[in-house]
């Protein structure tokens, strides 16, 4: 067991925006969370990276990753565990990087910061590019010389190279158009085969999800409505709820999912 | 033309329906198309350039460096412009023209000083309070605002009584008003930036608070402090000179644009030249530097065309 949660409830003042009674990884699995703007699944993700307190939320319940519960942490502890333990990639690719920064500097920095050692930095961004089928000339250009395929690329390739145990991916490919989208899953599935790496992987769109998760969770108004493996969850519903969604997946030989 | 050399019997090229962009030759020098379409900055800046380097070699392209200080020439007092004295001499026969290009020295030193001072105190103050926001904001931004209530001429004239009067104080007297601008203008920035999705990225990668300010709030945050740079240098060489004028800056010996203009009023009917030389250097500087930041800003301007 990667990442344990029990009773995860994230609140801003009595609002409780989102309620996960239990949710658990194993190494190397992909959890798919789906559910439409508003029902709790990015505050979740915040939560798990222990960031709602930055927007005023309160976090209660149990986070246990790797054995060691994250509730608990100091700022100064989280920043520890962020990027070395557990990080994320976020929606939109381009806005993730930092314009007046070359993103051979950006990988080099972050590297740096989770202390890999001069010496092994630039054979583990090669890597790891290669792993993301990116040209290591990447390296020598500016984020708005980049497509938003090859920015979330990137940004897999960086978190590749640091080795997390868990990744948080919320929304990866909602900003991405179709062809695009179907490399960064490809890519996501290379990094849980090579690297043994849990993805938590957040989407409203199931026919996505669906491609790379071992099991599903759903969530409506921030509180969980369905819980499973990925097929159960699919062709088995037992909500409504669910069922809307999968019929809201725009099919276009038939059947899409 | 290369179609209409005779060799008329060769079909024409044909035409590239799927409308391919005219190819553009490429320029020599990337920076080609902003310079030709922004044409007063590039006034600006030739006028700038000139104005600096004309300070910078002061000593060796004026005739009598040593009428920059307290040299007395009474054989020379107040002569008309002539080939000898360009700009004419003053009321103890020093060269205008010296002190003039000499002075370009003065208000420079006094622009850098005073932006200096304020984009450091402001940018610090400014990126704490917009980067952490609640109570630090709020103390923060409560400060700034008790300094932007202080009238520039006021706090001159308080520090002029209680240190001396000097071109030095008259900067350290403008930065302690000027700063708070520097203050507001970063608090806008780091908000804006931290919510920016790299300041977000950076966070989950488990970036601390200093490194997001250094490396990620500060170099995007720079181009607009920049640019309110270059459009603050005029305002300042302004206020300074009226300080000076008003006799709260720079004293006699100092060849400050502003104080040879008061000491030339009085004379203004007899020896015109004794104002309207440094008068017409500190209308040149503050247009030419007034130029570039106006022509910095349009450029700098994403929605003014590509960059």
């Amino acid at each position: 067991m990667i990442l344990d949660v029990r009773d995860l409830r994230v609140a801003y003042g009595k609002q409780v925006v989102a309620h996960v009674p239990e949710l658990r990884l194993e190494a190397g699995q992909v959890l798919g969370i789906a559910g439409e703007s508003g029902s709790g699944k990015s505050q979740t993700a915040l939560a798990l990276m222990g960031l709602t307190r930055y927007s005023g939320g309160v976090v209660s319940g149990s986070i246990v990753l790797d054995g060691r519960d994250l509730t608990v942490l100091t700022h100064r502890q989280w920043r520890e565990v962020r990027g070395r333990e557990i990080a994320m990639i976020l929606q939109s690719p381009r806005a993730a990087l930092n314009p007046t920064m070359k993103l051979g500097s950006l990988f080099e920095r972050t590297l740096k910061l989770h202390g890999v050692a001069r010496a092994d930095r630039r054979q583990r961004m090669e890597q790891s590019l290669s792993e993301v089928i990116l040209d290591s000339a990447i390296l020598d250009r500016y984020p708005h010389e980049v497509s938003g395929g090859q920015a979330q690329r990137f940004a897999i390739a960086l978190v590749a190279a640091l080795r997390v145990k868990v990744l948080i991916a919320d929304e990866p490919t909602s900003a991405l158009d179709v062809t695009v989208q179907s490399e960064v899953i490809e890519v996501l599935r290379g990094l849980r085969e090579r690297h043994n790496t849990s993805i938590v992987f957040i989407s409203h769109d199931l026919a996505v999800l669906s491609e790379l998760a071992d099991h599903l969770m759903v969530m409506r108004n921030g509180s969980v409505v369905e819980q499973g493996a990925t097929e159960a969850v699919i062709h088995d519903s037992q909500q409504d709820y669910t069922r809307d969604l999968i019929a809201a997946v725009p099919s276009i030989r038939g059947r899409a999912l | 033309m290369t179609h209409l050399t005779g060799t008329e019997l060769e079909p024409a090229p044909t035409p590239d329906l799927q409308g391919e962009p005219r190819r553009r030759r490429p320029a020599l020098w990337p920076g080609w198309s902003v310079a030709t379409r922004f044409p007063l900055l590039d006034v600006g800046l030739v006028l700038a350039a000139v104005i600096v380097i004309a300070g910078i070699l002061a000593p060796w392209i004026t005739p009598y460096p040593e009428d920059a200080g307290a040299a007395v020439h009474p054989e020379s007092v107040l002569q008309a412009p002539s080939s000898a004295h360009w700009f004419g001499t003053d009321i103890v026969g020093r060269d205008i023209y010296t002190r003039v290009v000499f002075g370009a020295r003065v208000s420079l030193g006094i622009v850098v000083v005073v932006l200096i001072v304020s984009a450091l105190v402001g940018l610090t103050i400014g990126l704490a309070a917009g980067f952490f926001g609640g109570w630090v904001d709020a103390v923060l931004m409560r400060i700034t605002d008790v300094f932007l209530a202080f009238p520039a001429m006021l706090l001159a004239v308080a520090l002029a009584a209680v240190l001396s009067p000097s071109a030095f104080h008259a900067a350290l007297a403008i930065a302690f008003t000027w700063w708070p601008w520097y203050a507001r203008l970063a608090r806008g920035q780091a908000a804006t930036i931290r919510r920016q999705g790299y300041s977000d990225a950076a966070r989950v990668l488990g970036a601390g608070p200093v490194r997001q300010l250094v490396r990620h709030v500060l170099p995007n945050a720079s181009t607009a402090v920049f640019v309110q740079m270059s459009l603050d240098a005029a305002g300042i060489i302004l206020t300074a000179a009226t300080l000076s004028y008003l006799g709260l800056g720079a004293q006699d010996p100092t060849p400050e644009w502003g104080l040879m203009v008061a000491q030339g009023q009085s004379l203004a009917t007899t020896a015109w030249w004794m104002i309207t030389f440094p008068g017409l250097a500190i209308l040149v500087t503050a247009v030419a530097f007034n130029f570039v930041g106006d022509g910095l800003q349009s450029a700098l301007d994403p929605k003014r065309g590509q960059r």
